[in-house]
């Protein structure tokens, strides 16, 4: 950590805090419009309304577990253990609406209350029993997954309506897809959590010195088992999205997706020191990564290409922000 | 040996940080074999002054001589002309060894590259045997205690030569008996005419090491004698100014303290810390807890504020039997604490000053279940301009703040609920001398507002200035209990070491 010594006069500070700020708000953005404008010049398609509404909708699966999972890291944890849970929720939602005669509530309610579980696990083992976050999901991402292979065997699971769940997937409200309405509604929930709630202050204060929020009466212990409760949630509902979007569920859904959810907050500039970040900034950080996976598809870059050059941006836009800070700091 | 040689001359140094004139044609003269303390309030261009001599930053105007020729440049420039500084946080390595902690960076090398630890081990074991000091050279620095930490930095200055050592604030990790250690390494590093520049606000360990003294105010040097023409009283009012002098110097009327009792304990122990403490705080009052490093005075207010609970005994509020199990019922009992580490258990350094001071009392800007801007703004503006802290905003973070400041962000989070029994510990470690005298002057405003005030120190001074009853501990014990009118410096050294009055 920086060890920053001496005396900032009033004018110091004064002069330092807005550009620091705007920096802070909108480098990120400034970036994305930079891809944005890169990708157009090449392929003037990039820009089309259709090619954006289908860059959102293909963030949106990833957005949505990443602004759910971004607590969990702003408290200084991770949770690995979202590809599994996408899996066990898809399907126990599945299995729950065979059983049920199609209705979609008890599906629904079914394959949250399982994101809710694992992530309640999670939580205890992390916020009562205070082990490490990254060694508790790593566990429980391969027990999770052992529970997703026993209880869903190998074979694909095909979905046979009802039509209200395949629209979560696939239905579309004035031409847009469903999920963006899904990613969006999650985003804004979240906002409004980390903003004005007392738990999101809790959440930043828990990240940044645990102790002293102690010595504040803050509710430590809870925070942290809701953050994983949120993070457990958001991935089943991950889960229920992609069923419905393919039409069946299997117990190897949402392998590595925890790669990428992690990447979207990360890019988005939230420290897995904790304490720092946002959930706006997470959205931010999952419309890059669907921009650039967009773009470079469009321009016929071939995947493992693609991959390299996904990883060389990631550093190269988290250097650039953090110089950016540096210099405005200065 | 080469005593009285000027080994630095600094003349007319000024820096200037927009409107502010941090370094105002500031004079100073190191002479060898001298150690030459610097003294001031935060803010008043120490900082200025020693980033300048480090290289850290440079001045606007003035010059420099080192042995009569000019020297200007960054930090490598300085360290060439044998200018070193020993920060107030370590600057080591925790898991090397003492052996290349010394010689980090420099270590000499054999072919290829590889390390020659033979010849370096010689050159560090010769350079402590030239300067008498006596370390472990294998051990990692991190198992050493503070005052070999410090040890270890001052032989890392003089394996570079350093003529002139500047040590900032060297002792604020120390404990008194590593305070003496440390002053004899110093009265040899004089001995050996190195020159040294002591920084701190610990004014009787000033006079107990220094030679020379100088007082710098608002960017002014205000006066620069020989330590032995001054007064302790002199050189406070010269640091403070007239105003601030007189504020350290106010009381509350002391007549109250036999009002209710706000605080009491009965009987608390925790096993291998503290045993049987009865201790009783009236509205109105101010308690110093007194006594050694490793009294247990510090285990036993966190028990009391219910950080880490004590194993028996009973506590009551106001009369009342209450159990405190966790700080959150201490804080409903009204009950406040700033904790001895402010960096580490008391602020968030990264969040706004305006949610460190509501974060105790997020209900009272809670409408709706809803967090209140409005509400947070009002509350911590009240608190900003009612400390005067520095700079009066809530949308800055405590990590830019200076000691002090962040001091009183701690005790604006107090100050703003119904707190009426707060706990302080060390409330004025690595504080400057005016800030001192603010949170004196406010401890006895709370005091006549009939707030109970128990406050955890070490500094005898302290005690004897604001207590309107002294508690002495000694292992984890009650040893002594007096008025502020029997107590002396005396009475509270002999509970102190044990004896129990």
């Amino acid at each position: 950590m920086v060890t920053e010594k001496g005396e900032v006069t009033a004018k110091d500070t004064r002069s330092i805090v807005p550009l620091q700020r705007f920096i802070r708000g909108y480098g990120l953005i400034l970036i994305l419009v930079a891809m944005t404008l890169i990708f157009t010049a090449i392929q003037p398609a990039y820009l089309g309304l259709d090619n954006m509404i289908g860059i959102l909708y293909q963030v949106s699966l990833i957005g949505t577990m990443a602004v759910c999972s971004t607590f969990v890291i702003m408290t200084g944890g991770i949770d690995l253990s979202v590809g599994p849970i996408v899996a066990m929720a898809g399907l126990y939602t599945v299995f729950t609406l065979t059983d049920n005669g199609q209705l979609l509530i008890p599906g629904l309610f079914v394959g949250l209350l399982t994101g809710l579980v694992c992530g309640l696990l999670n939580g205890i083992a992390v916020a009562l029993f205070r082990l490490p976050a990254i060694i508790v999901t790593l566990a429980s991402m391969s027990i999770f997954r052992g529970v997703a292979l026993l209880t869903g065997g190998s074979s694909v699971h095909q979905i046979n309506g009802p039509p209200s769940f395949l629209f979560i997937g696939s239905g579309q409200i004035a031409g847009l897809p469903f999920p963006i309405f899904i990613f969006a509604g999650v985003a804004l929930l979240m906002l409004f959590l980390q903003t004005q709630t007392r738990f999101g202050l809790n959440v930043f204060a828990v990240g940044e010195n645990e102790e002293a929020a102690r010595l504040c009466g803050l509710p430590v212990i809870r925070t942290r088992l809701l953050v994983y409760i949120i993070s457990g949630v958001g991935a089943a509902l991950g889960g229920i999205m992609l069923s419905s979007q393919v039409s069946t569920a299997w117990s190897t859904y949402g392998g590595g997706i925890e790669l990428d959810v992690i990447a979207a907050i990360v890019l988005g500039g939230t420290s897995l020191n904790g304490g720092s970040g946002s959930v706006h900034r997470t959205v931010i950080g999952a419309l890059l990564i669907g921009g650039m996976n967009n773009g470079m598809s469009m321009l016929n870059i071939r995947l493992e290409q693609q991959l390299i050059a996904k990883g060389l941006i990631i550093i190269l836009a988290i250097v650039f922000n953090d110089k950016l800070l540096k210099w405005a700091e200065k | 040996m080469s005593n009285n040689i000027v080994l630095l001359k600094a003349t007319k140094l000024s820096k200037q940080y927009g409107p502010v004139l941090a370094l105002d044609h500031a004079d100073m003269e190191l002479r060898a074999g001298q150690v030459h303390a610097l003294v001031g309030s935060n803010g008043a261009g120490k900082s200025t002054f020693v980033k300048i001599l480090t290289g850290a930053i440079a001045p606007d105007s003035g010059e420099m001589l080192i042995n009569g020729s000019p020297v200007s440049g960054d930090t490598k420039a300085m360290l060439d002309a044998g200018i070193a500084c020993i920060y107030q946080d370590s600057q080591l390595v925790p898991a090397l060894s003492v052996l290349d902690n010394i010689m980090l960076g420099r270590q000499p090398t054999r072919r290829f590259g590889f390390l020659d630890r033979k010849t370096q081990r010689a050159m560090v074991m010769a350079l402590l045997a030239k300067h008498d000091l006596q370390l472990d050279l294998d051990s990692p620095v991190l198992a050493l205690p503070p005052v070999q930490q410090k040890e270890v930095e001052i032989a890392k200055a003089l394996s570079l030569n350093a003529r002139i050592i500047l040590m900032d604030e060297p002792t604020a990790a120390l404990s008194h008996a590593e305070v003496e250690k440390l002053f004899r390494s110093i009265r040899r590093l004089r001995e050996q005419g190195v020159a040294i520049l002591y920084i701190s606000h610990m004014l009787d360990e000033i006079f107990e090491i220094a030679d020379q003294v100088t007082v710098i105010r608002d960017g002014k040097v205000r006066l620069a004698v020989p330590i032995a023409e001054i007064s302790k009283k002199t050189l406070i009012e010269t640091m403070l100014g007239q105003e601030l002098a007189a504020e350290s110097r106010a009381t509350h009327d002391q007549s109250q303290s036999t009002a209710e009792i706000a605080l009491e304990c009965r009987g608390l122990s925790k096993i291998g810390l503290f045993e049987n403490i009865d201790l009783q705080v009236h509205r109105g009052e101010i308690v110093c807890l007194t006594g050694l490093v490793g009294a247990k005075r510090s285990e036993l207010v966190r028990a009391l504020f219910g950080v880490d609970p004590a194993d028996r005994g009973e506590i009551y509020v106001y009369g009342k039997l209450v159990k405190i199990r966790h700080p959150l019922d201490a804080i409903k009992l009204g009950m406040g604490f700033v904790p001895e580490d402010r960096r580490r258990d008391g602020l968030f350094m990264n969040l706004s000053v305006g949610w460190n001071i509501i974060m105790a009392h997020l209900s009272s800007v809670t409408r709706l279940g809803l967090l209140s801007q409005g509400a947070i703004q009002t509350v911590g503006n009240a608190q900003v301009t009612d400390l005067g802290i520095v700079p009066a905003r809530l949308d800055v973070a405590p990590r830019t703040l200076s000691g002090g400041n962040q001091q009183k962000v701690l005790l604006g989070r107090w100050l703003t609920g119904d707190t009426q029994i707060i706990i302080l510990d060390e409330p004025t470690v690595g504080i400057d001398v005016g800030t001192k005298a603010n949170i004196y002057g406010l401890l006895h405003r709370l005091a006549a507002a009939n707030k109970a005030v128990l406050i955890v120190s070490s500094d005898i001074e302290e005690v004897l200035t604001v207590a309107d009853r002294v508690v002495v501990m000694a292992q984890g014990r009650i040893t002594g209990n007096f008025d502020h009118t029997q107590v002396s410096q005396e009475l509270i050294l002999r509970a102190a070491s044990g004896e129990v009055l």
